[in-house]
């Protein structure tokens, strides 16, 4: 068995919302599956239906081999997860809480408590109530009671979400760790893109409940457009110089020239002569790639919104 | 929770002993005046059977608002600090989840009648009620045991409510809309087929003559029970938790 969880033809319908339909996902064991989308893209009804808590309307899933169904005990001996925001009982500390769900994951040794609350950086709070813990810490709980249990499987809806940024270097690192050193796989749910392209193999985006692509990091990194970008005293004319040679060249924003194509992009050098042969020497050049945002919102069609959305302001200003 | 419904049930034995006292004392009854006619309409006379029966009354009563709040928290608070999804993929299977919380709501409910039921026997004691025979504590002590447990049975449905209502108001709401109805349904003479009424006329609430019940009132707090148990388990283990 190499997957680790496996959907077909997935499907949830909510009255005449369609949540999830179609999703059929292959998550290999130990790799991290980070699984992208907009708010409301489905991704969390797709978690809860590997869990178990939400029947599909259509389709099955399997998780470790095992078939889900509602109210089934396995396969979640070798599953962590968290979903949504991280809670926990608010009146109990952070080590009742732990040891709560340790009593409930039968065979967990009571050492595990001490150890997730070191592993997650909860100890100067673990006597602490649960309620009064900050966004962060709280999620930390969420992590440490996923944890707890040394899963071979982890599922984590939005696992970096209320942290700080140093909070979610080190918890990037520890769920990297935990996947070089012993084997866990991941699948994660998010909307940050900077931290998919740092953390995920795997890549899935979901869009208005639809898998709309799949890729891996090197596949992603294909597929971003390039450009090379051009700054000069009089822009108009270098525009011109090089729509004259041939390029396709487009005046764009903060003063720049974006040129597509690969004879620019792979001979910026190039570029270069031609202009100050012609007089406009460029003061910049420099090739850039188009983030994971943009590429995210090329993908689903909402690149044409983002670039209208200041010329809007400016109109409504 | 568990002081706050400890003491809540706390202030019965003594206001229970406190009428004892004023039917005890006419003086003092008269000088309390409308209190004095208060507790002559509700006890009767200052003697152990009327002690017991109030007891028993405000465990039919009482009871069913306390064990459902007792039921509203140990179910309704999983949804309100949304908690409950960290409770069901887990090894542990969710039919022993709910067998546990049932569990609690029947022990706390019956541990917090017993200890109200024995310091309801220290007050009754330090009022100076006159002594009586053991069969007449033998009774009243049987009238309480039996209204707690058909109060108890009726916490299921109150559990329901709080799972399918995803929280404590709900089933609060149901509890409180229950001890109306109870009232309402028993005052028009169909208390005996109407469930939630069952305990209070158990406990001689409507007078000796309405406590002896058929069998078919009793059948039908079990049946309600039982609803309430199977829609709960069920709700847990098949209902879609988003």
């Amino acid at each position: 068995m190499t997957e680790a969880i496996k959907t077909d033809n997935l499907g949830k319908q909510f009255g005449d919302v369609t949540a999830v339909d179609d999703l059929s996902l292959r998550v290999r064991r130990g790799e991290i599956y980070a699984f992208l989308g907009l708010n409301g893209a489905g991704k969390t009804t797709t978690i809860r239906m590997l869990l178990g808590m939400i029947k599909p309307t259509v389709g099955e899933a399997q998780v470790l081999g095992t078939k889900i169904r509602l109210g089934r005990k396995n396969p979640w001996r070798a599953v962590g997860y968290l979903v949504e925001t991280a809670n926990a009982y608010p009146e109990l500390t952070v080590r009742e809480n732990l040891e709560a769900v340790r009593r409930l994951r039968p065979g967990t040794s009571p050492q595990a408590v001490e150890r997730v609350i070191t592993q997650l950086g909860l100890a100067s709070y673990a006597d602490r109530r649960a309620g009064t813990l900050s966004t962060g810490n709280a999620q930390r709980l969420g992590l440490a009671k996923a944890l707890m249990h040394q899963p071979e499987l982890l599922i984590l809806d939005e696992p970096v979400s209320g942290l700080d940024p140093a909070g979610i270097v080190e918890i990037r690192e520890l769920l990297l760790d935990l996947v070089r050193k012993q084997g866990v796989t991941i699948f994660m749910s998010s909307h940050i893109l900077g931290e998919v392209a740092r953390l995920a193999d795997r890549i899935g985006i979901i869009h208005q409940g639809r898998l709309i692509q799949e890729l891996d990091v090197a596949e992603l990194e294909r597929n971003r457009r390039q450009w090379l970008v051009v700054q000069a005293r009089n822009r108009e004319a270098a525009h011109g110089v090089l729509v004259d040679n041939g390029y396709s060249a487009e005046l764009a924003a903060q003063n720049r020239i974006k040129i597509a194509g690969r004879q620019a992009i792979e001979r910026p050098d190039e570029v270069a002569t031609r202009l100050v042969k012609a007089g406009h020497a460029p003061t910049m050049l420099a090739v850039e790639q188009e983030d994971l945002e943009q590429y995210f919102l090329r993908l689903i069609g909402l690149e044409n919104r983002e670039k209208n959305e200041p010329n809007r302001a400016r109109h409504l200003g | 929770m568990p002081l706050l419904t400890f003491l809540g049930f706390l202030l019965v034995p003594f206001i229970g002993g406190f009428f004892m006292i004023v039917l005890k004392d006419p003086d003092l009854a008269r000088s309390l005046g409308l209190i004095s006619t208060k507790a002559q309409i509700m006890a009767g006379t200052a003697d152990w059977p009327t002690f017991l029966g109030l007891l028993a009354q405000a465990a039919a009563v009482g009871g069913l608002i306390l064990f459902g709040f007792i039921g509203s928290w140990v179910f309704g608070r999983e949804y309100s600090d949304r908690t409950v999804k960290d409770l069901l993929a887990l090894p542990t299977p969710r039919f022993s989840l709910v067998l546990a919380k049932f569990t609690v709501v029947v022990a706390w409910s019956a541990l917090l009648t017993g200890v109200i039921y024995l310091i309801g026997l220290g007050v009754g004691a330090a009022v100076g009620l006159p002594a009586t025979s053991a069969d007449v504590f033998w009774q009243g002590t049987r009238t309480v045991i039996i209204t707690t447990g058909l109060t108890i049975l009726l916490v299921t449905p109150v559990a329901f409510f709080a799972s399918a209502g995803r929280g404590y108001l709900p089933p609060m709401g149901f509890a409180i809309l229950t001890v109306i109805l109870a009232q309402i349904v028993a005052a028009a003479g169909w208390g005996e087929y109407f469930p939630w009424s069952v305990p209070a006329l158990n406990a001689g609430m409507a007078g000796p003559a309405y406590a002896q019940l058929g069998v078919f009132s009793y059948l039908i707090v079990v049946l309600t029970s039982l609803l309430g148990t199977i829609a709960t388990f069920g709700w847990w283990t098949f209902a879609d938790q988003v």
